[in-house]
């Protein structure tokens, strides 16, 4: 693999490399009318000339921005390329946005050409066109539909391609010399990242930054060019975009296109990657699918399916760790093997799988243990936009459920007391497009880049990534509080479907607790325990030993933390409803309103906290029809065992 | 699962039926696997009729009866014109022959009687089954005919390393058995990959529809009854070898049907994972059932081979109507 | 939308004809003429003799009265395996799939017409007929492509949910590359998401292929929003036929259908 990525410092000059060295080898598949179709890193170079020539002919200027609106295709990956070639900035969009969300990105970076996939995203720029000046040009793959369109701003990938091969032929040297133009300091990419509040802001990458993120992280994982990836998120997304086009053109290895949404999970079948990435989210649902096949199947084939699996979650994960593990598991575990995990990792498409990847959010641990166990390699990572990705990385063997490793070489990683994560690494992001104060305030005087996140490092230096600082408040005692730390902890059992935690300058921590419906009401179909409905359930003893043996574990996991050790869960209520969106209690991403929900519920916080057993409530509810009423309950409060700090780790 | 139990526990006892000799040491075990290989030998022959039967019926809807003469009339129209050529342009021309008679058989029973009662079809096919059995006689005679295929009739000891006396095979069972093997899996690849063989399945399917796209079903009948009088021919160049070729091959129907019975009517796997069970099954019942019968009750003790295969279809219909693989609805015809 | 579609002449005329089943009248002197690329609807209520039609046009009926004409040359008895000969291809209210079969191999028995090899070479999968297999499978991907059912190719149809299942069906019909298209309700039992689907794909079929497209539906608003022209049958009687706004504005249709609540 050994590409020299001071020579090669640019995403073109990396494809004429490619060209070059591997031209016969695939490196983009696409599956279109039932068949695996390629493109050799050969017809790729071919491809992004044709292209480039024809943007040129068109106008494209270097520094000038070229939108990119699609899903994962072969020529909208060759147009991001071309634009390169040009020292263009090619600017990917979230191909599943509506036509307003598409008009802040293109009147912000002043696009002037897009590249669309088809009539769907043709339809939306042509919408926002009116609004957006800038922009001149719209090309697009796939013709369907487009055959009448008559705007003079619209031209086919064939029709640029044509234009292109006739100015390639007329200045020959053109293309050679504007790729060898380009600096590794150039703008490689542009990514919008959509902030929580007000405007989306443009993340500006470049071409070193992403190539040498790419090129550490493969090195980490000895990447070459007989890997294989399934490219199947938003392109848009830094995350996809650097395991299908960065760590490609850095390493030589092959991303492949499905066919379409609904096939993604059967092409990957097809064709079995060894480098995968999955955001929690999908891992879930894929094991979800699992699960409900299994309900489904014969009661011999379910018992081998428990039974393996116990095994499994017993002694998988060491095994793939290369820890010690007794010879009876370990045959148990192969036979395992032969019967459930192989057919299952099959099934997954996950059979030739190396290295898997999941980060975005905090992964369940049974979750994350499940996909170990059957000996799939997943691992987490941490990063984000204006890292290029790569900051921590959990090396082979050294995988833990709660954090995310350490640091990839050349990454340099601090704290301020605020116990705010600073990172200094060489991919870091160039600015904010346009917006000099964001970046100065995400990006210090000595090049540090401030993450919002709160943090710290376990005993063996890997960095643990607990809450967003905004959120991270102290006990009384000083003790370090991590609301969302502790509720996701909570979350994960399948019982529990909110948590709200308290405790920031207060003595101790007390929640609220929101059960699973559908979980606890199985749970009490299967105990024989009759109830009407929520309030119902909630007001059982059982429900509430069910919830507290929850949280007991939760603390037992909290006492094994040093730093979090008095943070355990003293108290807990189960709410008399279920926190609502309508009610504005969540947000309609279905995250907590912490503070809004401490203060109208603050009765029931100081009920929790002045020891009382039990607390009378009456709320105004809002129905769906949108007609209020008047809900009142007795809610009990209990106590829950807290575990002595471990103090084997607390020397460390 | 629960549906399933009456099916599991009839497996099961068949099973254990099928192991007691060896189990009691009723049988050294070198004996034991020749009667069972005698077994489906037989059951070989079994599925190729059945198979002729479960092609037909599944696209056309008839229960032909006429599926054992045909057996009868290819195997005559071999040994005779064989008296007279080489044995492969006897098949050859006797392969045209089956053809020319799905043709006719199409174009004055079938067709005439399109959209009529069932019972009216087997009716007719029960005509075609006189018709054929005195036609052919009056054709090529009636006595009894010899096929010569070449191969050395003469047992040969295997594996005698392995068991005590070694295990006694025929030679001739074996190329039978490859060969109905062979007709098998072509059949089913020309089902499965081409587009007659896709056509044919598609009238298997709905009739209506088929016809509706454009799917003509008096070529699609044709064909259908050729690829069945084929599998009669090889079930009868089989069976003639071995047995010589004689009026009673014809009987060979009255085997077919349990195997239909059993394996369901509409499936070749069926009909094939059927004519095995029963073959083995009532070899097995001859050679190791008789002999008890004969000891606890003083019975007689033969004939076991006529009437075991029809009980045994019969406990399968007990136990699941719509035979082994009925009910599911198979892809292939 | 069909801005590029030129209308042309008339390929489809239907004269004066009469069926009748016993005494029972299903269609009295219907005549009407479709012209080529255009869609063209039949609406009316209930038992109106709009199947009844389609059927006669399809050759699974012969009517006691009238002809038809394809492009001039008029049918004569066609049954409907000659029917589809001659260039009509038509999808069923009442899925008439191969339930077995694959969505892949369903369509692909819609392209059986267009087989030209014979048995033999078929069967030994050699020379035309290995060719031959592989343009008619890329024709078939796509349609599949098309009518974006790439994800459910090797699915038995009878496990597909409804709305996938009338897709395949006209997915089968588009196969025989027909000059005219029969639809029989395709929009029947569909939720609203899936009828505007079902519409995008029969303007696009109509618009990408040129396909004259003939539909029966008892849908009043997907009829005006999709169809060039109109024809209204009333107890097996022809009362309007024109564009769907001359036809909202017949009075004897308003009568007769529309002033009906459905």
């Amino acid at each position: 693999m050994a590409v020299d990525i001071r020579t090669f410092d640019t995403f073109p000059k990396l494809l004429a490399h490619h060209a070059q060295v591997r031209g016969a080898l695939p490196a983009i598949r696409e599956k279109d009318l039932g068949v695996w179709q390629t493109w050799t890193w050969g017809r790729l170079n071919d491809e992004v000339r044709a292209l480039a020539c024809g943007l040129a002919a068109h106008g494209l200027k270097r520094g000038a921005h070229l939108a990119i609106v699609g899903d994962n295709r072969p020529r909208l990956y060759a147009a991001m390329c071309a634009a390169q070639c040009l020292g263009a900035v090619p600017v990917p969009l979230y191909q599943d946005a509506v036509a307003t969300e598409m008009a802040f990105p293109i009147q912000n970076a002043d696009i002037g050409f897009a590249m669309a996939e088809d009539q769907e995203q043709v339809d939306k720029l042509l919408e926002v066109l009116p609004t957006c000046p800038s922009l001149k040009r719209i090309y697009f793959d796939d013709p369907r539909g487009l055959r009448h369109y008559a705007q003079p701003e619209l031209s086919s990938y064939e029709q640029l391609q044509e234009v292109g091969r006739e100015f390639d032929a007329k200045n020959p040297g053109f293309f050679d010399a504007e790729v060898a133009r380009g600096l590794g300091a150039d703008t490689a990419a542009m990514f919008f990242t959509s902030g929580t509040t007000g405007n989306p802001k443009g993340v500006v990458l470049t071409h070193t930054a992403l190539v040498d993120r790419a090129h550490a992280a493969a090195l980490m994982e000895g990447l070459g060019d007989s890997d294989v990836v399934l490219a199947y998120l938003p392109p848009a997304w830094i995350g996809q975009n650097i395991f299908s086009y960065a760590q490609p053109f850095v390493t030589g290895y092959c991303i492949c296109c499905p066919e379409s949404a609904e096939t993604v999970m059967a092409d990957m079948r097809e064709i079995g990657p060894t480098y995968y990435f999955a955001p929690p989210r999908v891992l879930e649902a894929l094991l979800t699918t699992v699960s409900i096949r299994m309900e489904d199947a014969g009661s011999l084939k379910r018992k081998m399916y428990g039974y393996f699996m116990d095994v499994a979650r017993r002694v998988g994960a060491k095994i793939l760790d290369g820890e010690q593990v007794a010879a009876g598991d370990r045959l148990l575990y192969r036979l395992g093997d032969v019967f459930v995990y192989g057919p299952l990792r099959n099934v997954l498409g996950m059979s030739r799988v190396r290295v898997a990847y999941t980060a975005g959010e905090a992964i369940g641990p049974d979750l994350f243990v499940f996909y170990r166990s059957i000996g799939i390699n997943l691992k987490q990572l941490y990063g984000s936009t204006e890292t290029s990705v790569f900051v921590c990385i959990q090396p082979n063997g050294q995988v833990k459920p709660d954090t995310v490793g350490p640091a990839v070489p050349g990454v340099e990683l601090k704290f301020t007391p605020q116990r705010e994560l600073l990172i200094r690494s060489p991919g870091l992001f160039k600015e904010y497009y346009k917006n000099p104060q964001a970046t100065a305030d995400a990006k210090d005087a000595e090049g540090w880049f401030h993450t919002g996140d709160a943090g710290y490092f376990d005993p063996d230096g890997h960095l643990k990534i607990i809450d967003r600082v905004k959120d991270v408040g102290a006990l009384t005692d000083g003790t370090l509080f991590a609301p969302k730390y502790i509720e996701n902890k909570l979350k994960f059992f399948p019982y529990i479907r909110e948590a709200v935690a308290f405790g920031h300058a207060k003595d101790k921590v007390c929640v609220f607790i929101n059960f699973d419906m559908e979980a606890v009401g199985n749970w009490a179909e299967r105990h024989n325990l009759p109830y009407t409905g929520y309030v119902d359930l909630a007001s059982r003893d059982e429900v509430c030993d069910l919830v507290a043996s929850c949280i007991e574990k939760v603390n037992l996991d909290l006492s094994q933390d040093p730093e979090l050790a008095n943070s355990q869960i003293h108290r807990f209520l189960i709410l008399h409803k279920e926190l609502d969106a309508d009610d504005g209690e969540l947000t309609r991403t279905r995250k907590v309103r912490r503070g809004y929900i401490g203060e109208r519920y603050l009765p029931l916080v100081e009920a929790l906290y002045a020891g009382r057993d039990s607390v009378h409530i009456e709320v105004q509810v809002r129905y769906e029809d949108g007609r209020t009423g008047n809900v009142s309950a007795d809610l009990k409060i209990r106590d829950v065992k807290t575990f002595p700090a471990a103090a084997a780790k607390r020397a460390a | 699962m629960r549906k399933h139990i009456g099916l599991i526990v009839l497996g099961l006892f068949l099973l254990a039926g099928l192991a007691a000799p060896l189990v009691t040491g009723a049988s050294q075990p070198g004996f034991y696997i020749e009667v069972l290989l005698g077994g489906l030998m037989a059951g070989v022959l079994y599925s190729l009729v059945a198979l002729g039967f479960a092609l037909i019926f599944k696209a056309s809807g008839v229960f032909n009866f006429a599926q054992g003469a045909m057996v009868l009339f290819a195997a005559l129209a071999v040994a005779r014109l064989a008296e007279r050529m080489p044995l492969w342009i006897a098949i050859l021309i006797s392969i045209v022959i089956m053809i020319a008679l799905a043709w006719v058989i199409e174009r004055l029973v079938l067709r005439p009687l399109v959209n009529q009662e069932g019972v009216a079809l087997l009716m007719a096919t029960l005509g075609v089954s006189y018709f054929l059995d005195g036609f052919g006689q009056t054709v090529w005679g009636s006595d009894i005919y010899k096929i010569e295929l070449g191969i050395p009739k003469e047992p040969v000891m295997i594996l005698d390393q392995v068991f005590q006396g070694g295990i006694l095979v025929n030679k001739e069972d074996f190329v039978a058995a490859i060969a109905a093997a062979a007709l098998v899996g072509t059949l089913a690849l020309f089902f499965q990959k081409t587009a007659t063989g896709r056509a044919l399945r598609a009238v298997a399917d709905d009739h209506q529809a088929a016809q509706s796209i454009g799917i003509p079903l008096n070529r699609i009948w044709v064909i259908v009854w050729s690829v069945a009088g084929i599998v009669a021919l090889v079930a009868g160049v089989i069976w003639g070898s071995k047995l010589g070729v004689q009026f009673s091959l014809s009987q060979v129907a009255l085997k077919a049907l349990p195997v239909v019975i059993l394996g369901g009517f509409t499936s070749v796997a069926g009909a094939i994972v059927g004519g095995l069970i029963i073959g083995v099954g009532e070899k097995m019942a001859e050679v190791f059932l008789g002999p008890v019968l004969v000891k606890a009750f003083d019975l007689a003790g033969g004939g076991i081979e006529n009437w075991f295969a029809y009980v045994l279809a019969l406990l399968f219909l007990l136990v699941r109507p719509q035979g082994l693989f009925g009910e599911k609805h198979i892809d292939r015809v | 939308m069909s801005g590029g579609r030129k209308i042309g002449e008339v390929i489809l005329a239907v004269e004066n004809v009469s069926l009748a089943f016993g005494g029972v009248k299903a269609l009295s002197g219907v005549s009407f003429d479709v012209r080529e690329h255009e869609v063209r609807a039949i609406i009316g209520p209930n038992g109106a003799g709009k199947s009844s039609m389609l059927n006669v046009i399809n050759g699974v009926y012969h009517p006691q009265q009238g002809t038809i004409r394809l492009r001039g040359r008029e049918f004569h008895d066609m049954d409907p395996h000659e029917v589809a000969l001659a260039g009509i291809a038509r999808t069923f209210q009442n899925l008439a799939l191969f339930k077995g079969m694959s969505v892949l191999d369903n369509i692909m028995t819609g392209r059986n017409l267009r087989m030209r090899t014979n048995l033999l070479l078929q069967a030994l999968r050699i020379g035309p007929a290995a060719r031959e297999e592989m343009v008619h499978r890329e024709a078939v991907e796509r349609i599949i492509d098309f009518l974006e059912i790439q994800a459910w190719r090797k699915t038995p149809v009878g496990r597909l949910p409804y709305g996938l299942q009338k897709r395949v069906d006209l997915g089968r019909a588009l196969a025989m590359e027909p000059s005219v298209l029969l639809l029989d309700e395709p929009m029947a039992g569909m939720n609203v998401e899936e009828k505007q689907d079902m519409c995008r794909f029969i303007l696009d079929v109509n618009d990408h292929f040129g396909t004259t497209i003939v539909l029966i539906e008892h849908d009043m608003s997907v009829v005006m929003d999709i169809s060039d022209r109109v024809v209204v049958l009333d107890y097996g009687k022809k009362i309007g036929d024109g564009t769907p706004a001359e036809v909202r504005g017949n009075q004897a249709v308003i009568d007769a259908y529309l002033g009906v609540s459905h």
